[in-house]
């Protein structure tokens, strides 16, 4: 406010000191708050005449003595300025004057937020969740209706859900499509997965971690269809378009920025378990020692994350260079993520500004340690499961049996696993303005990982039942994901009288390959986990040139054979196994499996906005994709897309009320292909082990034998598989009352998914028990978002705002005819292959189907299937901001209502007071309620309603002169996670089990030995000079 | 001098731009792509069914599917043929083996067509036959390794072995032409049809396997057989009138009695004295026709103790099955304890106690583990400590089915007596992987059993076997001492719910379960095939 005010009085006085009139020539310097700003864009309106401003930030143009010049630059508030006769015109423009004219940047382009049709919110740098923030999503988490994002655990770098209006398909993946810098990136995990070495499945990691939240500029949120059906078939799920930082506003003499902050984090609750003491005194049997157990794994873990970032303008481009590291502990032991992340912005004009040629790259490497943590663990549980149920009277002796039981000083010390990811992504782009009118734009973009995942168990550890025990067994998984992008738009933009045309076409290729290896070993001569792993890679080196062209091969005893063999296992010219002189390797059995497909997405695309008389707005895309994820009569869907917007408030007949007065309608058809996977309409033969289970050629028994391989067909293959396809309508106002002081946003919509791909079981005879098929069934999303933002104190000295969000989204599945399909997989002891959650039509997804607990406690024989769900009907957000002089200060709230979760840590692990040798909560013992039953029940079953402090922080920016090196010294604190207000009895009902698929079906909130969610308080400073 | 440059520049800049467009425009033609996928790591094919890839690697496939996963372990086919009878009940252990309560299901005979047991054995005996049936196709011809028709006469035995299960359990057996699209229907075989596909795969099988005699390497019966196929030809027969529902047909009983002469022929037969244990280590004996390559753990972790010895497993053994009192009084002998001169035959085995255990046996039993048990060097042993570590001493009675309230603990732990046949101390280890799915004494007392439904007296052949057993012998034979004999020779193999149908006893109550009716003889058909596929039924009662 303050700054709008000088800058007009600087305008003002620049017309004053104006004297000579009529002059034909005008000159000038463009500046900022910083000083000269070179870029500027300065045309005479009404024509397409313009040039641009200099390093300096001068300027030259001639124009006739009437003209008017309209300054715009991308970030800052275009201003309009009459000639009337002035030579010298000298302006200084603002950043973010008004935030109406707030550049959201959409696919293949921008508008700005009065301009756009669709439903777009776009969250800027400066209101990013703060703290320790390890990936992109949790800096938007809250931030705007109708998007849910969920944590997946509290692990460093943990999987992340996030659901833009609900769940619209029934797999795995619901993510939106992100697309960085103009690359769309694919949501598939670039961390190696992993073979099982007897941990069960952990949670993938979160594919952007890799990205540098600080280099992020602005996240737009594309939410409907008019908006992300310029993406297509990646469009369904909606699209998150993240834009990184350029050195736009870096200034003429550069600028360099400093951050760090330093994190101290702590499980933010913990189970009421009983102490040893406790323990004894309730039956349970002494042991003589005493182990806090969950003191024992959990840890006041520190992190650190620094940042040093250089920006510079310098008139015909700009740069942005930063480095970034970071190393975040986990609040369980042996957790860790370690960061690096380089990044080079690069923006250059050319030829009288008529080339744009741009460069935004990013290279990072992180290394990454998980403890033994998994979300598939059995009877004897994981890590976790082993400090809730071990006996608190042993003493942390890793190499103590604890048999049956695992022990979790034994898991903590003889298991270790590293995962190492390097990945590149970059986008060049050139831009060339042909003529006034008429651009033309190519991208080409690349996005290459490597991963590479140790896994590794010594011959130490304790009831693992694999074979591990004795021997050692350890995996090494690689995997390079490497994508191609090539993309060409033609963009024409035409200013007519009374309206607008900005018409845009483009073709885009997009290739994606994923390879790598499988390496099991088992039989290890050394108790060092580090040296395990190094024997195992040896091994895996010195053979991997001894055989060509294979696709697996084995060296060790063969199962079939009993013969200590070394075959080779090829597909090509035909598929056949062979031997060949056996290599001395230092282990007793070495199994390996590659893989290496590709897909390829080929689209071609357009994109219509006109509009009339600034008050009607039309938009018209489509696209048409290819993937070669279908068959040859399938490959192509048409995605087309169709919205309006009226701006009221510039319809004379509603008046002054309304600062701003939009309706918004729109249509369109998205499609998703996502979590499909490779070549699933043809017929694949591979080698394969008989344990659907198990994906390599190759498996090692507990006898350290391997396998007999086999080969056999990998899907059950379904020619007729076709896009899924999501039709949606939307109707959204966008109102500004007393100057946009007041401003808002409601949103109705309605989103049918139709042609389902499900992972279905096949009708039998089978080769493979499931396949992917279009089910006929439609999938309803359709809720209400709103969105409020109020500055209650405006003045020069304190400022202070409140946002609020809030969205409604009811979930339902109709027209389905196929048997119901039970889903939500518990683990745990007592609970193998039971389920709690029902496909079946009338019903949301995530519907629970359980046994009913009556008032006496019985359990019901029987499941049923009950109104309840996993899935939340309404999602909130509040934040809110003050600031005074120089202090800072926010809060910030989200929520979620209406779901339930299932608390399968407590029927797994306390389910009834069992006392003994396991441990058990206290309040569960001291309740003293039996359950006739300890199946799976309603007992379980819990609102996971809860209102948590996500965030809140202080800072300071110290005064400091105008001339000092130093231009900005910022200091803060803020608190994460700080309190969670629920009724839930678990540690956080939050929580996402989306990548545990049973039946081919994910579930949700289900909680099974969460990684605790922690509660961090983070020191920042943040000095620019 | 200015201007000349600026000229220059734009002819530069022309010149420049010029090549950027071909340049950036040559990549985008190139790479208009016809979006076929690439056999870069699976062989791809896309234009119907042209044969399998790899006959030989197809037919492992099968050997594997046999030996893993639902089919081997203690799940899927194992448990709904032993636990649902009077041999096994697993009653849930504080809330270990709870499992949804599907174990009791099977055992109450409470199950419906979602029990993941019906559901698994059902695709994977299914995909059994479909992966079979690819391989017999006539297109399929191309192989790494083996001789073609022997591999083939394999594959027809498998598939026969798969349908006859199929037809065991669920008397309807959906039949798919590979050379249609999978969106196909498939056809179902019922009754007589499925019998004689069975039959004619046999004859195939007979016609192409090797003749692997008794004295040949044990490895050699992993494999099928002519013996193993006879084998599985003499079962389908003497089942063959529950199939369809009517009385036992002499000439069906000769075809059984046929088929174990031929066996027989080959120089199998019943095992000396002393060695009936010994039958199921790796090492070659006289019965085993065929054995699969499954791992032995599901047949002995499931039923021992967690705190009874346990090499090479660490996490010990999983405290579920326990056998029903009724059966273990079929044997005579003491009807208490099992230790060494509690006048019991062979075939019960025996418990080491103080002055027997020893670092060969390791403290374990064979056969039936009742009363205390003992540590290796004769301690005996307690149980866990949440029941206050009682000594552990397996009752008679399974007492409880279910964990109920805190004083359940004690009782499930020790309740039952267990019951295996794989010692984990044998060569091998209880990681090796040497399960026997067809031996001598099943054929023998097959054709014992077929001469009695023609009306002939098998008591020499009964009194035979229980001499070379130990037991005492019988005056007489009657149907329910067949079907007695039978479960003291066959215990733990997987066939007594077969066994108890064929003889009507199926349906009748016993110990944790009531008597039900006799549609629960068939198991239901999977939810998603009973309404995806219009060509089966709905089994009755369900």
């Amino acid at each position: 406010m303050k700054f709008k005010l000088m800058k007009q009085l600087l305008f003002l006085s620049s017309l004053l000191f104006s004297s000579i009139l009529l002059a034909q020539t005008v000159t000038g310097t463009v500046t900022d708050s910083n000083g000269p700003l070179p870029g500027v864009t300065i045309i005479e309106k009404g024509t397409t005449k313009g040039v641009t401003t200099d390093f300096d930030g001068n300027y030259s143009i001639d124009v006739g003595a009437d003209a008017v010049l309209v300054f715009s630059f991308i970030g800052y508030a275009s201003q309009e300025m009459s000639v009337n006769g002035q030579n010298v015109i000298n302006i200084q423009l603002a950043e973010d004057a008004s935030e109406l004219d707030e550049v959201v940047v959409i696919g293949y382009g921008t508008t700005t937020v009065k301009d756009a049709t669709g439903s777009v919110a776009s969250v800027t740098s400066e209101d990013f969740n703060k703290g320790l923030i390890s990936s992109p999503e949790q800096l938007i988490q809250g931030k705007t209706a109708g998007v849910q994002i969920t944590a997946s655990s509290g692990e460093p770098g943990a999987g992340i859900s996030l659901r833009i209006r609900g769940t619209g398909s029934v797999r795995g993946d619901n993510s939106p499509l992100f697309v960085v810098d103009g690359v769309p990136v694919s949501n598939e995990s670039v961390s190696a997965s992993g073979a099982d070495v007897g941990v069960g499945t952990s949670g993938s990691k979160n594919p952007l971690n890799f990205l540098n939240p600080n280099d992020i500029e602005s996240m737009s949120i594309l939410k409907d269809a008019s908006a992300t059906a310029i993406y297509g078939s990646r469009g369904a799920n909606g699209v998150v378009v993240i834009t990184t930082k350029s050195g736009k506003s870096g200034g003429s003499k550069g600028q360099f920025n400093f951050s760090s902050n330093l994190t101290t984090s702590s499980p933010q609750n913990t189970y009421d378990l009983l102490n040893s003491q406790e323990f004894i005194e309730r039956g349970g049997a002494d042991l003589g020692g005493s182990t806090d157990w969950q003191d024992y794994i959990f840890r006041a873990a520190f992190s650190s994350d620094s940042n040093l970032s250089y920006a510079m303008n310098y008139g015909s481009g700009n740069v942005r260079a930063t480095f970034g590291y970071t190393n975040q502990e986990g609040v369980i032991e042996n957790t860790e993520l370690e960061r690096i992340t380089g990044r080079l912005n690069l923006n250059q004009r050319l030829f009288n500004d008529k080339l744009k040629i741009g460069f935004q790259g990013t290279i990072s490497g992180i290394n990454d340690q998980a403890p033994f943590v998994s979300r598939t663990s059995g009877s004897t549980g994981d890590l976790l499961a082993a400090a809730y149920y071990s006996n608190p009277t042993l003493n942390a002796d890793p190499d103590f049996n604890t048999a049956p039981d695992r022990n979790p000083a034994n898991l903590l010390a003889y298991y270790d696993d590293n995962t190492n990811t390097t990945r590149f992504l970059g986008n060049l782009s050139l831009d060339y303005a042909l003529t006034n009118e008429f651009s033309a734009k190519l991208s080409l973009g690349l996005d290459n990982s490597t991963s590479s995942r140790a896994q590794v168990t010594g011959p130490q550890i304790l009831s693992l039942g694999n074979g591990a025990e004795n021997n050692g067994r350890a995996a090494l998984s690689n995997l390079d994901a490497n994508s191609k992008l090539l993309e060409l738009t033609f963009n024409y933009k035409k200013e007519f009288e009374n309206s607008k045309l900005d018409a845009l076409v483009g073709y885009s290729y997009q290739d994606f390959n994923r390879k790598g290896e499988n390496i099991l070993g088992q039989g290890f001569n050394s108790t060092s986990l580090s040296e395990i792993a190094n024997i195992l890679e040896d091994a895996y080196n010195s053979t991997n040139g001894l055989a060509s062209n294979y696709q697996a091969y084995g060296v060790g005893v063969f199962q079939d054979t009993g013969l200590d063999e070394f075959r080779i296992l090829s597909l090509t010219p035909s598929l056949n196994q062979t031997t060949a002189t056996l290599p001395i390797i230092p282990i007793d059995a070495l199994a390996v499996d590659t893989f290496d497909n590709t897909d390829e997405l080929q689209s071609f695309f357009g994109r219509v906005n006109y509009t009339i008389a600034d008050k009607y707005l039309f938009t018209a895309t489509l696209r048409a994709d290819g993937s070669s994820k279908f068959g040859p009569e399938n490959q192509y869907g048409y995605f087309p897309s169709a919205a309006f917007a009226w701006k009221l408030s510039e319809e004379e007949f509603v008046g002054d009320t309304f600062s701003t007065l939009k309706l918004r309608l729109n249509w369109g058809i998205t499609g998703n292909q996502d979590g499909l996977g490779y070549g699933n309409f043809a017929e694949r033969t591979r080698w394969l082990n008989s344990d659907p289970a198990i994906s390599t050629a190759l498996d090692i028994t507990p006898n350290s034998e391997l396998t007999e391989p086999a080969s056999s067909t990998v899907a059950f293959e379904n020619p007729d598989l076709k896009w899924e396809q999501t039709t949606q309508y939307g109707f959204g106002i966008d109102f500004g009352l007393d100057n946009n002081r007041f401003k808002g946003n409601i949103d109705f919509y309605r989103k049918e998914t139709s042609d389902i791909l499900l992972n279905l079981q096949p009708l039998q005879g089978a080769t493979f028990p499931f396949t992917f098929k279009n089910v006929d069934a439609v999938i309803v999303n359709q809720g209400i978002e709103l969105g409020l933002e109020y500055d209650i104190i405006r003045s020069d000295d304190f400022t202070w705002n409140a946002n609020f969000n809030i969205a409604y989204n009811k979930n339902e599945l109709t027209d389905f005819n196929e048997a119901p399909i039970n889903a939500g997989n518990l683990y745990g002891q007592g609970l193998t292959g039971a389920t709690t959650q029902v496909l079946v039509g009338g019903k949301s997804l995530f519907t629970y189907r359980l046994r009913e607990v009556d008032e006496n406690l019985n359990v019901a024989d029987n499941a049923t299937i009950l109104d309840k769900s996993g899935l939340p009907d309404i999602t909130t957000g509040f934040s809110t901001s003050a600031s005074y002089k120089n202090w800072d200060a926010s809060l910030f709230f989200s929520g979620q209502f209406g779901h339930y979760v299932y608390n399968n840590t407590d029927n797994a692990l306390f389910a009834s007071p069992q006392i003994g040798s396991r441990n058990n909560r206290k309040s569960v013992v001291d309740n003293g309620v039996t359950l006739s039953s300890t199946n799976p029940s309603t007992f379980f079953l819990e609102k996971g309603d809860f209102v948590r402090l996500q965030s809140a922080s202080v800072s300071y920016n110290l005064p400091l002169k105008a001339d000092g090196v130093l231009k900005n010294l910022r200091f803060s604190l803020s608190g994460q996670n700080l309190f969670l207000i629920t009724g839930y009895n678990g540690l956080d009902p939050e929580v996402s089990t989306s990548n545990i698929p049973t039946n081919g079906l994910p579930s949700a909130s289900i909680d099974y030995l969460s990684y605790p969610r922690p509660r961090t308080f983070t020191l920042g400073i943040n000095a620019t000079f | 001098m200015l201007h000349f440059r600026k000229n220059q520049n734009n002819i530069m800049m022309k010149k420049i731009t010029k090549y950027i467009c071909l340049a950036l425009l040559t990549p985008v033609f190139f790479s208009c792509t016809d979006l076929e996928i690439e056999g870069t790591d699976s062989i791809i094919n896309t234009e119907g069914f042209i044969g399998v890839a790899d006959i030989q690697g197809e037919v492992s496939n099968l050997s594997n599917t046999i030996a893993g996963g639902n089919l081997g372990n203690q799940d899927g086919l194992y448990a709904l043929n032993e636990v649902s009878t009077d041999e096994y009940v697993v009653a849930t252990r504080g809330t270990d083996w709870g499992d949804n309560g599907r174990w009791l299901a099977i055992h109450r005979h409470t199950w419906d067509a979602e029990l993941q047991d019906v559901v698994l054995a059902w695709q994977r005996l299914n995909s059994v036959i479909i992966n079979a049936t690819r391989i017999l196709d006539e297109k399929s011809t191309n192989t790494s390794g083996g001789d073609v028709t022997e591999l083939k006469a394999q594959a027809s035995f498998y598939r026969a072995w798969a349908v006859h299960w199929v037809l065991d359990m669920w008397r309807q057996v959906p039949f798919r032409d590979p050379n249609l699209p999978n969106s196909a229907i498939p056809e179902v075989f019922t009754g007589q049809a499925a019998i004689d596909f069975i039959v004619a795969d046999l004859n195939d099988a007979i016609a192409g396997l090797p003749s692997v005699s008794v004295g040949d390497a044990i490895d050699l019966k992993s494999s099928p057989t002519k013996a193993s196929a006879r084998h599985l030809l003499a079962k389908v027969h003497l089942n063959k009138h529950v199939y369809l529902g009517t009385t036992a047909d002499a000439a069906d009983m000769q075809v059984v009695i046929d088929a174990v002469d031929a066996i027989a022929a080959e120089g199998y037969s019943l095992a000396v004295s002393g060695d009936f244990f010994d039958i199921f280590s790796p090492s070659n004996d006289e019965e085993t026709i065929w054995w699969s390559p499954a791992g032995v753990g599901p047949r002995i972790w499931p039923t021992l103790h967690y705190n009874l010895n346990h090499p090479d497993n660490t996490g010990g053994g999983w405290n579920g099955f326990a056998t029903l009192s009724e059966f273990y009084q079929l044997f005579e002998g003491d009807p208490d304890t099992n230790y060494v001169g509690d006048g019991q035959e062979e075939r019960r085995g025996w418990v080491p106690d103080a002055t027997t255990a020893n670092s060969d046996n390791l403290g374990i039993g064979y056969g039936f583990l009742i009363g205390q048990q003992y540590e290796e060097d004769g301690t005996p042993l307690n149980a866990r400590d949440n029941v206050g570590g009682v000594p552990l001493v397996f009752t008679k009675e399974v007492t409880k089915a279910e964990y109920t309230a805190p004083a359940d603990n004690a009782v499930l732990e020790t309740d039952g007596t267990r019951m295996f046949k794989y010692h984990p101390n044998d060569t091998g280890g209880p990681n090796r992987t040497h399960v026997v799915k067809y031996r001598y004494a099943d054929a023998y007392l097959m054709k014992a059993e077929a001469m009695f439904r023609m009306g002939s007296d098998p008591l020499t052949m009964i009194n035979d076997l229980r001499a070379i057993r130990g037991a005492s012998a019988l005056a007489t034979v009657t149907e329910s001492d067949l079907l007695a004999e039978r479960g003291r020779e066959m215990y733990a193999e997987g066939l007594r719910r077969q066994d108890l149908i064929r003889f009507g006893q199926y349906t009748r109550a016993w110990n944790l379960k009531e008597a039900g009716n006799p549609d629960l003889q068939i198991f239901p058909i999977p939810l998603a095939d009973a309404l995806g596929n219009p060509n089966l039924v709905q089994n009755p009662g369900y």
